[in-house]
């Protein structure tokens, strides 16, 4: 069996695997990290997202071997790739409990790589260039409202946390009294003005 | 009553009415949720199916010698094998639908493995189990089966015509079942008499569920016991223990137990047992091994039951006013080729329950037929029958207006049923206990800026854009017809209170509203609450679906919290010797009234002899709640492509009391972006042979982030529900209901601005994609 050296989440993983085991498959089974998800299988839906050398790439299309030498990220290791200890939560994560940017959770890791592998190349991104990042990623709950949300804000906390709140009002402190007409208004633009037009990029395959 | 006087910090930081950080999220966020497909196992082995390339052959051979011999093989089954074994096939739909000549419904047995014929692409003929996933492939490639293909049937409209091929036997024109509700002679009158009659032919289209989880079900002996223990991505744990015991052979519910973790999204599609789920469980008890199956993405699209797939022919009888006489629906359902319970009463019974939805609709006729055809079978899915329903009438309300030349918002303003009618009892006996539906227009009116639109029409238009917009009112029905709920309190001497429920999470965060619901009544901080749900050995209940966990197991909470209370101060006035009736409760503490004596619930927890005092109760709703809201959404398009953009999306929610606000939002605007993934993009596709066109997320688009963001939701709290203790109304299905003909109305609005003639721009049906509505701006005159 074929020799496999990588950097998992900072620690140096030295095994012999069969060379049709994928990326996911050692990430889940081998070194039995559950938090990169199979949605899909075939590199469609975004669950199975990790760092690869900080790109986002898509798991379940991977072989392992391709990763050799590689250094690997996976949400489990998100916090310490940022410096952080393993028990703090990355500003991505903060942003998502924050703006609700999740629901089932099911999606989440591979977003939250996603938005990673953005924010590494791109520590300011436009909602434009956030929406981009994400539409290899499907969520079937949240209807990506809150995500990018949480995207905008972790950015700005990691920028330094100048604004670290915009848009993260997501019905925050909306009353339910009686009579009350409550609930958020995010729209910051004019009504009538249309969301920005990005052209889709479906298919966006796994490198490594 | 046992409300503390004053709320007191925690409440105010963490109780109803309040946006918290949900307790579910740290787990998620940091990857360490427990789905199913998560779980270890010890000796686990893996099942994989090998499902029919036919939509209708029948089973002549299956060869399952090579398979068996391969390495890792533990067993192969075939639906002979289960069948010997007195496997049962799962529920038929019960006897109460019927027939047109009156006969009981009719069904296909729907079976773990297709047993003699196979139904549509991707029944299960065969399973194997072995030590690895990869050896499992690899054998059930090694099985041969030998098909001999017969005629197959997939549309509605093919599965009626006279000479169309059988589904199977038993029905032999295909119908399933038939329902008229109603009063068709005087509906037949009121069209004579109307000033205004309109007519639409709608399609509302096949759809896949899709939570991004796909079904994962795992079976075991429970250690210990030698029970059966089923765990799994599911939203009705007890049902599928329930099922599974009245299935296999000598089983009791007793010997069942069914657990689940986290739940990647469930949407209706993961409420009942699916076929798959019977085969692992039998494996499982067969081998004497942990057995778990998981869904491949192709395998969720071919076999995990589909939603909607309507067809109907809706009419309106209006006056010269506007005012309308009555409906009357045409609609035919698919119900796929193994015809469900739920298939049955989706079209059946869920669907005419709204279909007056928020109009004082004096007269219905609505003819449903359920047919069966050589696709997967169809059940619930976000709405179940409210979605069809809301979008016929929408639909036909823009169709009144502009035969009546009224505008569409005034034309449904006229018809509201109004506040002043409460309870109102609609033309399918459904009683209304509150609404203030034109309230809620108003609002979204102004909000939206409905008189301002010419502006923003012209507007687009200078940028070589179509602008249409639409408003839409409407209600939904929830509560599944399932209105009691048990949940039982235990206060613990570490310092937890323990809540106990069998509704179930699967994204919408409930544990963290009865969390929230657990705080107003003992004032505690919120981490204090621990929510236990999906274990049958420690709840059983109907579960979650049709929008009724929070206003019926939220009542169950906020009961069974009251009682514990009352229980507790009984025993604090034992302990702190005083009468019951100088005992005051704030806060998570006791005190006789007046004096500085007092005890802590938890210390007082932890005096009693089992450590904990535990209370369980029990709360039924009157009846089902009926949230409504109004939505108005304008749309772009872009006439070179045919490309349709939601440009304004706003509206007011009318869904009682609230208890999370941004739980609420997330679930109002998340189920909206799946309406508009109806009314733009997906869609299930057969072709004439019964082959899935659409088995990828490729080929079946789903809503991206590219989508619209900038929603403008806003709830009105103002008309608390009557029939619960919460005042709460459902909230999970109702963006999804609303959003699809508020999108679709818009679409045809800014058709027919820009010349499009009237058949072509009505003939459009969903999803409205590019290269539908670039056909239809074709069409226009030059």
């Amino acid at each position: 069996m074929p020799a496999l050296t990588l950097t998992l989440n900072g620690r140096a993983v030295a095994t012999d695997l069969a060379p049709t085991t994928l990326l996911i498959d050692l990430i889940r089974e081998r070194q039995h990290l559950t938090g990169t998800h199979s949605g899909c299988d075939t590199a469609q839906c975004g669950a199975c997202t990790v760092l690869v050398d900080g790109r986002p790439v898509k798991s379940c299309s991977v072989l392992a071997l391709q990763v050799q030498g590689r250094e690997v990220t996976t949400v489990e290791g998100l916090p310490a790739a940022a410096g952080l200890p393993d028990e703090a939560m990355h500003p991505l994560q903060e942003a998502f409990m924050a703006c609700h940017g999740l629901q089932c959770g099911f999606c989440t890791p591979g977003m939250l790589m996603a938005a990673a592998g953005l924010l590494r190349h791109n520590p300011a991104p436009s909602d434009a260039e956030i929406v981009h990042a994400l539409e290899g990623n499907l969520c079937r709950c949240t209807g990506y409202v809150n995500i990018v949300a949480a995207v905008r804000q972790a950015a700005a906390a990691m920028a330094g946390g100048a604004g670290a709140d915009a848009g993260a009002g997501a019905g925050a402190g909306a009353g339910a009294g009686a009579g009350a007409v409550a609930g958020a208004d995010r729209a910051t633009a004019a009504p009538g003005t249309p969301a920005p037009w990005i052209p889709s990029a479906r298919a966006q395959g796994a490198t490594a | 009553m046992n409300a503390p006087k004053d709320p007191g910090l925690d409440t105010l930081r963490f109780g109803s009415g309040h946006t918290v950080r949900r307790i579910e999220d740290p787990t998620l966020v940091s990857g360490r949720g427990r789905y199913t497909d998560d779980l270890a196992r010890e000796g686990l082995a893996h099942l994989v199916l090998v499902r029919s390339p036919h939509a209708h052959a029948r089973l002549l051979a299956v060869d399952t010698e090579a398979a068996r011999a391969m390495p890792g093989v533990l067993a192969v089954y075939t639906g002979a094998d289960l069948v010997a074994a007195g496997v049962k096939p799962l529920p038929a739909p019960p006897a109460a639908f019927r027939r047109p000549d009156g006969s009981p419904v009719v069904s296909a047995p729907r079976r773990g493995l297709a047993h003699e014929v196979v139904r549509f692409v991707g029944e299960a003929v065969a399973a194997v189990v072995a030590e690895t996933r990869a050896q499992a492939v690899d054998a059930a490639e090694a099985i041969l089966v030998d098909y001999e293909e017969l005629p197959a049937v997939t549309s509605l409209e093919a599965a009626y015509a006279a000479d169309a091929p059988r589904v199977f036997d038993a029905a032999p024109d295909n119908v399933v079942a038939e329902a008229r509700v109603g009063d068709a002679a005087a509906c037949d009158a009121a069209f004579a008499a109307a000033a205004h009659v309109v007519a639409l032919d709608l399609v509302n289209q096949r759809l896949a569920p899709s939570p991004i989880e796909p079904r994962v079900t795992m079976a075991e002996s429970e250690p210990g016991t030698g029970r059966l223990l089923v765990t799994m991505s599911n939203q009705m744990p007890t049902g599928i223990r329930d099922t599974l015991a009245a299935l296999l052979p000598g089983m009791e519910k007793s010997q069942i137990r069914v657990q689940v973790g986290d739940v990647g999204g469930g949407f209706g599609m993961k409420t009942g047992l699916h076929p798959e789920d019977l085969v692992v469980a039998w494996a499982a008890r067969a081998l004497q091994r942990p057995v778990r199956w998981r869904a491949q993405r192709l395998e969720e699209f071919m076999a995990a039951v589909h939603g909607r797939d309507w067809r109907t022919r809706a009419e309106l009888a209006l006056d010269a006013q506007g005012r309308v006489l009555a409906m009357r629906h045409r609609t035919l359902a698919n119900a796929g080729a193994c015809p469900t319970p739920t298939g049955c009463a989706i079209p059946i019974v869920l669907g005419p329950y709204v279909a007056p939805s928020v109009y004082d609709i004096p007269l219905v006729d609505l003819h449903i037929t359920v047919l069966a055809t050589n696709t997967a079978p169809v059940a619930a899915y976000r709405g179940a029958g409210r979605p069809e329903a809301v979008y016929i009438v929408e639909r036909l309300m823009d169709e009144a207006a502009r035969a009546t030349g009224l505008d569409p918002a005034e034309l449904r303003r006229r018809n509201l049923v109004r506040a002043d009618q409460m309870p109102y009892t609609s033309a399918t006996k459904q009683v209304y206990d509150c609404g203030e539906f034109e309230k809620m227009q108003a609002q979204a009116l102004a909000l939206a800026d409905w008189d301002g639109y010419a502006a923003r029409a012209a507007a687009s238009a200078a940028k070589g854009r179509l602008r249409g917009r639409s408003v839409t009112t409407f209600l939904e029905w929830t509560g599944g017809n399932a209105l009691t709920e048990k949940v039982q309190v235990q206060v613990r001497a570490d310092g937890i209170i323990e809540l106990t429920s069998a509704t179930m999470p699967m994204g919408q965060g409930i544990a963290t509203s009865y969390a929230q619901l657990a705080v107003d009544t003992f004032g505690v901080p919120i981490d204090r609450i621990r929510i236990v749900q999906g274990d049958t050995d420690r709840a059983t209940g109907f579960g979650s679906a049709g929008s009724r966990s929070l206003f019926t197991g939220g009542g169950a909470v906020r009961v069974a919290s009251e009682r514990t209370v009352d229980h507790a101060r009984d025993l604090a006035a034992q302990a702190l010797e005083a009468g019951v009736d100088d005992i005051e409760y704030e806060a998570g503490a006791f005190r006789v009234v007046g004096t500085d004596l007092q005890i802590g619930l938890f210390e007082l927890a932890g005096r009693q002899p089992q450590q904990h005092i535990t209370v369980a109760a029990e709360a039924t709703a009157g009846a089902a709640s009926w949230p409504n809201a109004c939505h108005v959404c304008e749309v772009e398009i872009a006439p070179d492509t045919g490309e349709v953009q939601v440009a304004a999306y706003t509206s007011v929610n009318d869904i009682g009391r609230v208890v999370s606000p941004q739980i609420v939002q997330g679930q109002l605007e998340g189920g909206a972006v799946q309406g508009i993934g109806q009314a733009l993009s997906e869609q299930v596709v057969y072709d004439a042979s019964g082959q899935l066109l659409t088995a990828s997320f490729m080929d079946y688009a789903m809503p991206r982030a590219d989508g619209f963001l900038d929603f403008r939701t806003v709830f009105d709290t103002s008309v608390p529900c009557t029939t619960n203790v919460l005042g709460a109304k459902g909230v999970g299905e109702l963006g999804t209901i609303g959003a699809t003909p508020a999108v679709m109305n818009a679409v045809v609005d800014a058709l027919l601005a820009a010349g499009v003639p009237r058949t072509t721009a009505l003939a459009l049906q969903m999803p409205a994609t590019a290269e539908r509505v670039w056909q239809a701006l074709r069409q226009r005159r030059k």
